[in-house]
Order: structure tokens, then C-alpha cells, then sequence
């Protein structure tokens, strides 16, 4: 297993019609350990996807760098596994043949593809689905066959981009609970980006709390849960505490002028 | 229940109680509406069948009372048995075959050719920046090139056989494609591209596996509606020069006045229209069930 290491890495986007540029990231620097389920918290527009995409090698960083296992990251690959917030799932594909693409790419064997894919139908509990359409499912099980479609190439990171932010409440919570079996069973090394603080404590061993504009770190937070988590957590009174001073955080208190 | 709103003087009066104002009946609070006239509602299926046969009935009554009323001339407006009868004969004489036959295969080859080359560097200047910025600039000054005055041209360069009727109908027909399949191409969400690169295919895997399946459906429509120009192509070329085909069939009745023939073959093409378009519909409905639109 391998760890995820950034390093000073800024991004900016050129301005429009010759206007300043926009600083999107400021000298992030931030890493996960192997085994590591770490989240990054922010408000909307904070750049934090910019730097999941960097990290998955979808964007490139104007300076600094991200390293995997000492390798430098240039471009995308299947040892990232990414999991977009939705609608990513290839609709015309079912939802074995989904999770199956990733190892069309690699160039498995039919036979090891099946069982591979099976494997996952059944870690995921979607085995009586597998040869329905994305567009048959609900939100809930369409993102545990996106988790399932990048688990399957054996990734050694997982990078989740706010997985669960168009589900409902319930759903949200079971697949939270969903995400953490995945972890304990497969020891994957996890980044997600999230804005629910929540959710950023209930999963991760530590947190990056994001600053808007620039985006940048403002707080790295351990979280002091052991690895069994459940509904005992949130009623946890470190729990509460944590997400209050994460919130201030967020959202400083403006002193009346 | 009390009004929640203050009485005003322009109300209807108090004994009107049998006929609410707003025409709604008593007892009742809202519109009811049928389902024959339900805005953007559906109709049972049948109904949609019989009001589809019912409008091809009118539409035949309609030349039928025509034809009737201005004196049964056959010359100038034949009955519809009467252009059963000319289309019979000409299938009797095997010209009907023939034509269709000669036409259908120029479609073919020439549309074929087009809509090929549409998917390709339709799909090309969608994805990316250096083909559209080199492509774009002699599409946009070449469709502007009405394709029919190039029958000539295209008549001197490669004879009166078959090439200068496939390449019409190719030229009328090919910068329509490739810009429309652009477009669709262009709507494929980057996401579905994120998630083909994440996975670990490559720029050939991810226009093969995932902007090319998720364009399908749009390709197929694309193809539906600039079919017709297709036809038209052929048509002006099969005019000008041809020794058989549908349009050629159509100038060798008029030189003699066979209008009954005329109309047969008008409607000749507009069955072929209505086949194709089902069947591309058929064909949508087969290959992509999955995709909106796919009824």
C-alpha cells in the first residue's frame, strides 16, 4: 500500500479578458499514509476538487508536485481510482460491464475479469443488479457501482470527490458506513473531498480544514476515533466538539466593523 | 371552511351557488382534464394509432375530394386509384424496381460514405482543440457552397455514371454531418471521459469506449434528419443526368404528362422516407435502449 504525498502545490487559472489571475491553491501541502482514509474539508469553491483532480492527474499543478510512492504524478492512471459525485457510470454499459471497464484497460483475462467483477458485486452487495442499466438504479447503489468500478483495477489510492453529496440524508449515512467496511476489508488508502464536516469526522482518521480563496490548508485535524466507528461516534462529545471548532473554521466569525 | 380572502363587491352574488364563476362544477375544486386533451399529457396507445391512421386518412380524402371536384382531369390531378393504377403498372414493367434499386444504392454508398466521414472528424473536432481549429475554419466556408450548383462541375470532372451522383450526394450532405455529430460529441460529459482516464484508458480507448458509445443514439439521429438531404441531392443529380433511378423515372413521365406516374412515385419516395426514419428509430430503440429518446 502506498502513500499520497503534495508538495507546495499552487494552482491558478489565467483571468478572464486579461484580468488578474485566480489563485485556486496556495502552497498546499498535505499527505495520506498508507491505509490512511484522510478527508478535505471546505466550502464550495475552495478548490479542493482542483486538488483531487491534481492529485488523480486530471489537472496539473502551476507549481509544486504530487508524488505516489516516490513517483511523480503526470497523468491519470488506474492506481488512482476516482469517484466523481455522479452520473459518471457509463449508461450504456451494465453495471458488471461497469465495473468490468477498468479491467478491459488493464488487459485482464475474461475469466479473471469475471471473477474479479464478481468479487466486487459481492463486496458491494450488488449482485442481484449486475446486469441492470445505470439508469436503473438508484443514487445510493449507482455510486457503490462507481466505488466498485474503481476498486476493481486494484488502485493503490481511492479518490473520492464528494461521493455522497447528491444522496439523501438516510442514503448518505449507509453508504458512509458502506465506505468504511470497503476500507477495513481492502486497507485502501483513501482521499475524499467533502464539505459535510460530519461526514469528514465520522470517516476519517485526520482532516485537512480548507481556507477559501486562495484555497489553501487552514487546520490539519486528527481525529481521535479508534477504527470501529458507528452511531456511538456522533453522539460522542469529542465528536461535537470537533465539528464546532471545524465550523468556526469554516465559517469565521466576522467582527462587526 | 371560510374564505381566506375578504369578500369584494364584484363577487358573483350569494344565491349563484349552482355556478361557481370560474365555470367549475359544484362540489368540485379544480379543472378536471380529459386525457384526449391534456396538455403534454399521454393517450392510451391505441389512441395514438388510430388518431395517426385517421390523419393519413384525411390527408387522402383531402387529394381525393380535390381530384374529384376539379373535373376528374387526370392530366394535371389524378385520383388516388388512378395513381394506384400508374404505380402498378410501373412495378408490373419492372421499372419500378429498377429505379428503386438505382437509387436506394446511390443513398447507400454516397450517404453511407457521409455520415462515415461525419463520425470520424465530427468526433475528431470535438475532442480535439488542434482538429477543430484546423477543420472548422473549411467547413464553415465550404457548406456555404450551395451543392447543387456544383451538379455541373461534378458532371464534367467525373461523367454521367454513378461517382458524380454519390459525390453530390456525399458533398450535400457531409459538412451537415460532421458538424451536427460534433456537436453530440461535444455533449459527452467530461466526467464519463474523467472516469474512461482514471480507469486507465487511453485517448484512442476513451474515443472508442466512451465518446463513440454515448454519441450513438445522437449519431443515429443525426443521420435521421439529414437523410432528407441526402435525397434531395440525388434527386438533383438524377435529374440533370441518369439513365435510371427514381428522380430520372420522374422527368421521363413528365415529358409525357403521365401525371398519375408522377404521383406514384412522390409517394414511392415518401415511403422510403417514412421506412428509413422507422427504421433508424428501430435501429436507436435496438442498439442504445438505454439512452432518453430511445421510443
Amino acid at each position: 500500500m502506498s502513500g499520497v504525498v503534495v508538495v507546495d502545490v499552487n494552482k491558478s487559472f489565467p483571468g478572464r479578458r486579461g484580468g488578474d489571475a485566480v489563485v485556486a491553491l496556495e502552497s498546499v501541502d498535505l499527505h495520506v499514509d498508507a491505509g490512511e482514509l484522510v478527508c478535505i474539508v471546505g466550502a464550495s469553491g475552495c478548490g479542493k476538487s482542483t486538488l483531487l483532480n491534481i492529485v488523480g492527474g486530471l489537472d496539473t499543478a502551476t507549481t509544486g508536485e504530487v508524488r505516489i510512492d516516490d513517483d511523480l504524478v503526470v497523468g491519470p492512471g488506474p492506481d488512482r481510482g476516482m469517484v466523481f459525485q455522479g452520473y459518471s457510470l457509463f449508461p450504456w454499459r451494465t453495471v458488471s460491464e461497469n465495473i468490468a471497464f477498468g479491467l478491459e484497460c488493464a488487459g485482464w483475462p475474461k475469466a479473471r475479469r469475471r471473477d474479479r467483477v464478481d468479487e466486487l458485486l459481492g463486496v458491494t452487495s450488488l449482485a442481484d443488479f449486475a446486469d441492470l442499466h445505470p439508469g436503473q438504479l438508484s443514487g445510493g447503489m449507482r455510486q457503490r457501482v462507481a466505488i466498485a468500478r474503481a476498486l476493481a483495477p486494484e488502485p493503490d489510492v481511492l479518490l473520492l470527490d464528494e461521493p455522497f453529496g447528491a444522496l439523501d440524508a438516510q442514503t448518505k449515512r449507509s453508504m458512509q458506513d458502506f465506505l468504511l467496511s470497503v476500507q477495513a476489508r481492502t486497507g485502501a488508502t483513501v482521499l475524499m473531498v467533502t464539505h459535510d464536516v460530519s461526514e469528514a469526522i465520522y470517516l476519517s482518521q485526520r482532516v485537512y480544514v480548507f481556507a477559501s480563496r486562495p484555497g489553501r490548508v487552514a487546520e490539519e485535524i486528527t481525529v481521535p476515533f479508534g477504527a470501529s466507528r458507528g452511531p456511538r461516534v456522533l453522539r460522542d462529545p469529542r465528536f461535537l466538539d470537533l465539528r464546532e471548532e471545524i465550523e468556526d473554521l469554516l465559517h469565521p466569525v466576522i467582527a462587526p466593523s | 371552511m371560510t374564505a381566506l380572502v375578504a369578500r369584494s363587491a364584484r363577487e358573483a352574488p350569494v344565491d349563484d351557488v349552482t355556478s361557481p364563476p370560474d365555470g367549475r362544477r359544484p362540489g368540485t375544486r379544480g379543472r378536471r382534464q380529459g386525457a384526449f386533451g391534456r396538455m403534454r399529457g399521454t393517450i392510451p396507445r391505441p389512441m395514438v394509432f388510430i388518431l395517426g391512421v385517421v390523419g393519413v386518412l384525411v390527408l387522402l380524402g383531402g387529394w381525393w375530394l380535390i381530384a374529384a371536384t376539379m373535373g376528374g382531369d387526370a392530366f394535371l390531378l389524378p385520383t388516388p386509384p388512378e395513381t394506384w393504377d400508374a404505380g402498378f403498372e410501373l412495378y408490373r414493367s419492372g421499372d419500378l424496381v429498377r429505379d428503386l434499386w438505382a437509387s436506394v444504392r446511390r443513398i447507400a454508398i454516397g450517404y453511407g460514405i457521409s455520415i462515415s466521414i461525419g463520425v470520424v472528424v465530427g468526433i475528431l473536432i470535438a475532442s480535439f482543440r488542434s482538429a477543430e481549429a484546423f477543420v472548422e475554419p473549411q467547413v464553415a466556408l465550404l457548406r456555404y457552397i450551395p451543392a447543387s450548383a456544383l451538379t455541373p462541375l461534378f458532371l464534367l470532372w467525373l461523367g454521367i455514371d454513378e461517382a458524380p451522383k454519390i459525390a453530390l450526394i456525399i458533398v450535400g450532405t457531409v459538412f451537415f454531418n460532421v458538424l451536427m455529430v460534433a456537436d453530440v460529441a461535444r455533449a459527452v460529459p467530461q466526467e464519463l471521459v474523467n472516469a474512461g482516464y482514471t480507469l486507465g484508458a487511453g485517448r484512442l480507448k476513451v474515443l472508442r469506449q466512451v465518446v463513440f458509445p454515448y454519441s450513438w443514439p445522437g449519431i443515429i439521429d443525426v443521420a435521421r434528419v439529414n437523410l432528407a438531404a441526402g435525397w434531395l441531392m440525388l434527386v438533383v443529380a438524377e435529374l440533370l443526368a441518369a439513365e435510371e433511378g427514381l428522380a430520372f423515372r420522374v422527368v421521363r413521365a413528365q415529358r409525357f404528362r403521365a401525371v398519375d406516374t408522377m404521383f406514384a412515385l412522390l409517394i414511392v419516395f415518401a415511403v422510403i422516407g417514412l421506412v428509413s426514419d422507422l427504421g433508424l428509430r428501430w435501429l436507436r430503440r435496438r442498439t442504445a435502449p438505454w439512452s432518453e429518446g430511445s421510443r
